[in-house]
Protein backbone atom coordinates (compact mmCIF):
# COMPACT_ATOMS: atom_id res chain seq x y z
CA UNK A 1 0.00 0.00 0.00
CA UNK A 2 1.43 3.36 -0.98
CA UNK A 3 1.81 6.22 1.46
CA UNK A 4 -1.29 8.37 1.57
CA UNK A 5 -0.73 12.09 2.09
CA UNK A 6 -3.57 13.46 4.28
CA UNK A 7 -5.82 16.15 2.80
CA UNK A 8 -4.46 19.18 4.66
CA UNK A 9 -0.81 18.40 3.94
CA UNK A 10 -1.68 17.69 0.33
CA UNK A 11 -3.35 21.11 0.03
CA UNK A 12 -0.37 22.79 1.75
CA UNK A 13 1.87 21.20 -0.91
CA UNK A 14 -0.40 22.51 -3.64
CA UNK A 15 -0.41 25.96 -2.00
CA UNK A 16 3.38 26.10 -1.93
CA UNK A 17 3.64 24.94 -5.51
CA UNK A 18 1.08 27.52 -6.60
CA UNK A 19 2.93 30.29 -4.75
CA UNK A 20 6.17 29.43 -6.54
CA UNK A 21 4.41 29.56 -9.88
CA UNK A 22 3.83 26.77 -12.37
CA UNK A 23 5.83 26.34 -15.56
CA UNK A 24 5.31 29.15 -18.08
CA UNK A 25 2.49 30.74 -16.08
CA UNK A 26 -0.32 29.80 -18.48
CA UNK A 27 -2.17 28.34 -15.52
CA UNK A 28 -2.01 29.52 -11.90
CA UNK A 29 -3.97 29.22 -8.68
CA UNK A 30 -4.02 30.38 -5.08
CA UNK A 31 -6.11 30.28 -1.94
CA UNK A 32 -9.11 32.56 -1.89
CA UNK A 33 -9.41 33.05 1.86
CA UNK A 34 -6.02 33.19 3.58
CA UNK A 35 -7.70 32.80 6.98
CA UNK A 36 -9.48 29.53 6.25
CA UNK A 37 -7.46 26.86 8.05
CA UNK A 38 -9.41 24.19 6.13
CA UNK A 39 -8.20 25.62 2.78
CA UNK A 40 -11.49 24.97 1.03
CA UNK A 41 -11.79 27.74 -1.55
CA UNK A 42 -9.31 28.50 -4.31
CA UNK A 43 -9.11 30.68 -7.37
CA UNK A 44 -7.48 29.56 -10.61
CA UNK A 45 -6.64 31.28 -13.88
CA UNK A 46 -6.04 29.96 -17.35
CA UNK A 47 -4.56 31.98 -20.20
CA UNK A 48 -6.27 30.86 -23.39
CA UNK A 49 -4.05 28.85 -25.75
CA UNK A 50 -2.81 30.47 -28.96
CA UNK A 51 -4.29 29.54 -32.34
CA UNK A 52 -7.73 29.22 -30.76
CA UNK A 53 -10.65 31.60 -30.15
CA UNK A 54 -9.43 31.70 -26.53
CA UNK A 55 -6.04 33.15 -27.49
CA UNK A 56 -4.87 35.67 -24.89
CA UNK A 57 -8.09 35.62 -22.87
CA UNK A 58 -7.68 35.28 -19.11
CA UNK A 59 -10.24 32.93 -17.59
CA UNK A 60 -10.79 32.85 -13.84
CA UNK A 61 -12.39 29.93 -12.08
CA UNK A 62 -13.18 28.76 -8.55
CA UNK A 63 -12.36 25.51 -6.87
CA UNK A 64 -14.06 24.11 -3.81
CA UNK A 65 -12.08 21.34 -2.10
CA UNK A 66 -14.30 19.75 0.53
CA UNK A 67 -13.07 17.57 3.38
CA UNK A 68 -12.99 14.49 1.11
CA UNK A 69 -10.45 16.04 -1.26
CA UNK A 70 -8.28 14.58 -2.86
CA UNK A 71 -10.10 11.23 -2.56
CA UNK A 72 -13.00 13.03 -4.25
CA UNK A 73 -12.59 15.69 -6.96
CA UNK A 74 -12.99 19.42 -6.28
CA UNK A 75 -16.04 21.34 -7.53
CA UNK A 76 -14.90 23.54 -10.39
CA UNK A 77 -16.76 26.52 -11.76
CA UNK A 78 -15.76 29.13 -14.33
CA UNK A 79 -16.27 32.73 -13.27
CA UNK A 80 -15.41 34.09 -16.71
CA UNK A 81 -18.03 33.20 -19.30
CA UNK A 82 -16.87 30.59 -21.76
CA UNK A 83 -18.48 28.44 -24.44
CA UNK A 84 -16.98 24.99 -24.16
CA UNK A 85 -18.40 21.46 -24.37
CA UNK A 86 -17.68 20.53 -20.73
CA UNK A 87 -18.95 23.78 -19.17
CA UNK A 88 -22.60 24.03 -18.09
CA UNK A 89 -24.68 27.20 -18.72
CA UNK A 90 -23.97 28.43 -15.16
CA UNK A 91 -20.19 27.99 -15.46
CA UNK A 92 -19.84 24.67 -13.64
CA UNK A 93 -17.49 22.16 -15.19
CA UNK A 94 -19.54 19.03 -15.92
CA UNK A 95 -17.72 15.95 -14.56
CA UNK A 96 -19.59 13.72 -17.02
CA UNK A 97 -18.00 15.63 -19.88
CA UNK A 98 -14.57 16.29 -18.41
CA UNK A 99 -12.61 13.12 -17.69
CA UNK A 100 -10.19 14.60 -15.14
CA UNK A 101 -13.15 15.17 -12.79
CA UNK A 102 -15.27 12.24 -14.03
CA UNK A 103 -12.47 9.68 -13.69
CA UNK A 104 -10.79 11.45 -10.80
CA UNK A 105 -7.64 10.03 -9.22
CA UNK A 106 -6.26 11.25 -5.89
CA UNK A 107 -2.96 11.81 -7.72
CA UNK A 108 -4.59 14.62 -9.68
CA UNK A 109 -4.43 18.17 -8.37
CA UNK A 110 -5.87 21.59 -9.11
CA UNK A 111 -2.93 22.04 -11.48
CA UNK A 112 -4.05 18.91 -13.39
CA UNK A 113 -7.57 20.34 -13.71
CA UNK A 114 -6.32 23.70 -15.00
CA UNK A 115 -3.81 22.17 -17.41
CA UNK A 116 -6.36 19.74 -18.83
CA UNK A 117 -9.06 22.42 -19.15
CA UNK A 118 -6.56 24.51 -21.09
CA UNK A 119 -5.80 21.52 -23.28
CA UNK A 120 -9.55 21.01 -23.84
CA UNK A 121 -9.86 24.65 -24.98
CA UNK A 122 -7.54 23.78 -27.86
CA UNK A 123 -9.44 20.63 -28.91
CA UNK A 124 -10.85 20.46 -32.43
CA UNK A 125 -14.35 21.00 -31.12
CA UNK A 126 -13.65 23.85 -28.68
CA UNK A 127 -11.05 25.91 -30.41
CA UNK A 128 -13.46 27.48 -32.91
CA UNK A 129 -16.69 27.81 -30.86
CA UNK A 130 -18.14 31.34 -30.78
CA UNK A 131 -17.38 32.99 -27.44
CA UNK A 132 -19.12 35.52 -25.19
CA UNK A 133 -17.54 38.99 -25.05
CA UNK A 134 -14.13 38.99 -23.41
CA UNK A 135 -14.36 39.72 -19.68
CA UNK A 136 -18.03 38.67 -19.32
CA UNK A 137 -18.71 36.89 -16.01
CA UNK A 138 -21.31 34.42 -14.75
CA UNK A 139 -23.49 36.10 -12.15
CA UNK B 1 -7.02 -2.60 7.27
CA UNK B 2 -5.01 -1.13 10.16
CA UNK B 3 -3.26 -4.45 10.71
CA UNK B 4 -2.45 -4.71 7.03
CA UNK B 5 -1.11 -1.15 7.11
CA UNK B 6 0.99 -1.80 10.20
CA UNK B 7 2.67 -4.71 8.43
CA UNK B 8 3.88 -2.26 5.79
CA UNK B 9 4.99 0.39 8.26
CA UNK B 10 8.74 0.79 8.86
CA UNK B 11 9.82 -0.64 12.19
CA UNK B 12 11.13 2.72 13.30
CA UNK B 13 7.68 4.29 12.98
CA UNK B 14 6.05 1.42 14.87
CA UNK B 15 8.59 1.79 17.71
CA UNK B 16 8.14 5.55 17.91
CA UNK B 17 4.36 5.21 17.93
CA UNK B 18 4.40 2.62 20.71
CA UNK B 19 6.63 4.77 22.85
CA UNK B 20 4.51 7.90 22.28
CA UNK B 21 1.48 5.97 23.48
CA UNK B 22 3.08 4.22 26.46
CA UNK B 23 5.42 6.98 27.69
CA UNK B 24 3.91 10.27 26.54
CA UNK B 25 5.96 13.42 27.16
CA UNK B 26 4.41 15.75 29.77
CA UNK B 27 1.80 18.02 28.24
CA UNK B 28 1.90 16.25 24.88
CA UNK B 29 -0.24 13.51 23.36
CA UNK B 30 0.06 12.01 19.90
CA UNK B 31 -1.93 9.13 18.46
CA UNK B 32 -2.07 7.77 14.93
CA UNK B 33 -5.34 7.99 13.06
CA UNK B 34 -7.08 4.71 12.32
CA UNK B 35 -7.04 4.90 8.56
CA UNK B 36 -3.51 6.28 8.17
CA UNK B 37 -0.82 5.21 10.63
CA UNK B 38 1.53 7.93 9.37
CA UNK B 39 -0.97 10.64 10.31
CA UNK B 40 -1.13 11.67 13.98
CA UNK B 41 -3.60 13.69 16.00
CA UNK B 42 -1.54 15.75 18.40
CA UNK B 43 -2.42 17.82 21.45
CA UNK B 44 0.00 20.15 23.20
CA UNK B 45 -0.84 21.93 26.44
CA UNK B 46 0.21 25.57 26.58
CA UNK B 47 3.33 25.74 28.79
CA UNK B 48 2.98 27.32 32.23
CA UNK B 49 4.20 30.93 32.48
CA UNK B 50 3.62 31.41 28.75
CA UNK B 51 0.77 33.35 27.13
CA UNK B 52 -0.58 29.97 26.01
CA UNK B 53 -0.97 28.60 29.54
CA UNK B 54 -4.37 26.99 30.05
CA UNK B 55 -4.81 26.31 26.34
CA UNK B 56 -5.10 22.95 24.62
CA UNK B 57 -3.66 23.16 21.12
CA UNK B 58 -4.54 20.64 18.44
CA UNK B 59 -2.01 19.84 15.75
CA UNK B 60 -1.68 17.34 12.92
CA UNK B 61 1.52 15.52 12.05
CA UNK B 62 2.34 13.44 8.99
CA UNK B 63 5.34 11.20 8.37
CA UNK B 64 6.16 11.43 4.65
CA UNK B 65 7.28 8.42 2.68
CA UNK B 66 10.99 9.25 3.12
CA UNK B 67 10.76 9.73 6.91
CA UNK B 68 13.13 9.63 8.82
CA UNK B 69 15.39 10.91 6.03
CA UNK B 70 12.95 13.80 5.66
CA UNK B 71 11.32 15.61 8.62
CA UNK B 72 7.72 15.11 9.72
CA UNK B 73 5.21 17.66 8.51
CA UNK B 74 3.41 19.43 11.35
CA UNK B 75 0.73 22.07 11.52
CA UNK B 76 -1.40 23.73 14.22
CA UNK B 77 -5.14 23.19 13.80
CA UNK B 78 -6.00 25.53 16.68
CA UNK B 79 -5.68 29.23 15.92
CA UNK B 80 -2.71 30.70 17.79
CA UNK B 81 -1.14 34.16 18.04
CA UNK B 82 2.60 33.51 17.78
CA UNK B 83 5.33 35.16 15.66
CA UNK B 84 6.63 31.81 14.36
CA UNK B 85 3.24 30.31 13.44
CA UNK B 86 1.24 31.63 10.50
CA UNK B 87 -2.50 31.92 9.86
CA UNK B 88 -2.63 28.43 8.39
CA UNK B 89 -0.90 26.96 11.43
CA UNK B 90 2.42 26.41 9.66
CA UNK B 91 5.41 26.46 11.98
CA UNK B 92 8.79 28.13 11.45
CA UNK B 93 11.19 25.81 13.25
CA UNK B 94 14.68 24.95 11.99
CA UNK B 95 14.48 21.22 12.81
CA UNK B 96 11.41 20.93 10.59
CA UNK B 97 13.53 22.23 7.70
CA UNK B 98 17.30 22.40 7.13
CA UNK B 99 18.27 21.37 10.67
CA UNK B 100 16.36 18.09 10.50
CA UNK B 101 18.37 14.97 11.33
CA UNK B 102 17.19 11.35 11.24
CA UNK B 103 18.42 11.13 14.84
CA UNK B 104 15.49 13.35 15.83
CA UNK B 105 12.06 11.84 16.43
CA UNK B 106 8.38 12.71 16.59
CA UNK B 107 8.82 13.19 20.32
CA UNK B 108 11.72 15.64 19.94
CA UNK B 109 9.82 17.60 17.31
CA UNK B 110 6.79 17.97 19.57
CA UNK B 111 8.95 18.94 22.55
CA UNK B 112 10.60 21.60 20.37
CA UNK B 113 7.21 22.97 19.36
CA UNK B 114 6.19 23.08 23.03
CA UNK B 115 9.43 24.97 23.77
CA UNK B 116 8.70 27.38 20.92
CA UNK B 117 5.46 28.29 22.72
CA UNK B 118 7.52 29.22 25.79
CA UNK B 119 10.05 31.18 23.76
CA UNK B 120 8.55 33.00 20.77
CA UNK B 121 11.26 34.28 18.45
CA UNK B 122 10.14 37.47 16.66
CA UNK B 123 13.56 37.79 14.97
CA UNK B 124 12.82 34.77 12.77
CA UNK B 125 9.20 35.43 11.92
CA UNK B 126 6.71 33.54 9.83
CA UNK B 127 3.76 35.76 10.70
CA UNK B 128 5.28 39.18 9.89
CA UNK B 129 2.54 41.29 11.46
CA UNK B 130 2.54 39.26 14.68
CA UNK B 131 6.34 39.50 14.91
CA UNK B 132 6.18 43.27 14.40
CA UNK B 133 3.57 43.54 17.13
CA UNK B 134 5.84 41.46 19.40
CA UNK B 135 8.83 43.74 18.80
CA UNK B 136 6.92 47.04 18.99
CA UNK B 137 4.89 46.27 22.07
CA UNK B 138 5.62 42.91 23.64
CA UNK B 139 3.25 43.36 26.59
CA UNK B 140 0.34 44.07 24.27
CA UNK B 141 1.23 41.19 21.90
CA UNK B 142 1.40 38.79 24.85
CA UNK B 143 -2.02 40.03 25.95
CA UNK B 144 -3.41 39.29 22.46
CA UNK B 145 -1.85 35.81 22.60
CA UNK B 146 -3.57 35.22 25.96
CA UNK B 147 -6.90 36.42 24.59
CA UNK B 148 -6.60 34.11 21.56
CA UNK B 149 -5.72 31.23 23.88
CA UNK B 150 -8.90 31.86 25.90
CA UNK B 151 -10.98 32.27 22.74
CA UNK B 152 -9.71 29.42 20.57
CA UNK B 153 -7.79 26.97 22.79
CA UNK B 154 -10.01 26.72 25.85
CA UNK B 155 -10.50 23.11 26.84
Amino acid sequence: MSVQVPRNFRLLEELEKGEKGIGDGTVSYGMEDADDMLMRNWTGTIIGPSNTVHDGRIYTLKFHCDLNYPARPPLVRFQSKINMDCVLPDGRVDPTRFAVLGNWSSNYSMETVLTELRRAMASMHNKKLPQPPEGAMYS
Amino acid sequence: MAANQAAQLPRRIIKETQRLLTEPAPGISASPSEDNLRYFNVMILGPTSSPYEGGVFKLELFLPEDYPMAPPKVRFLTKIYHPNIDKLGRICLDILKDKWSPALQIRTVLLSIQALLSAPNPDDPLAENVAKHWKDNEAEAVETARAWTRQFAAN
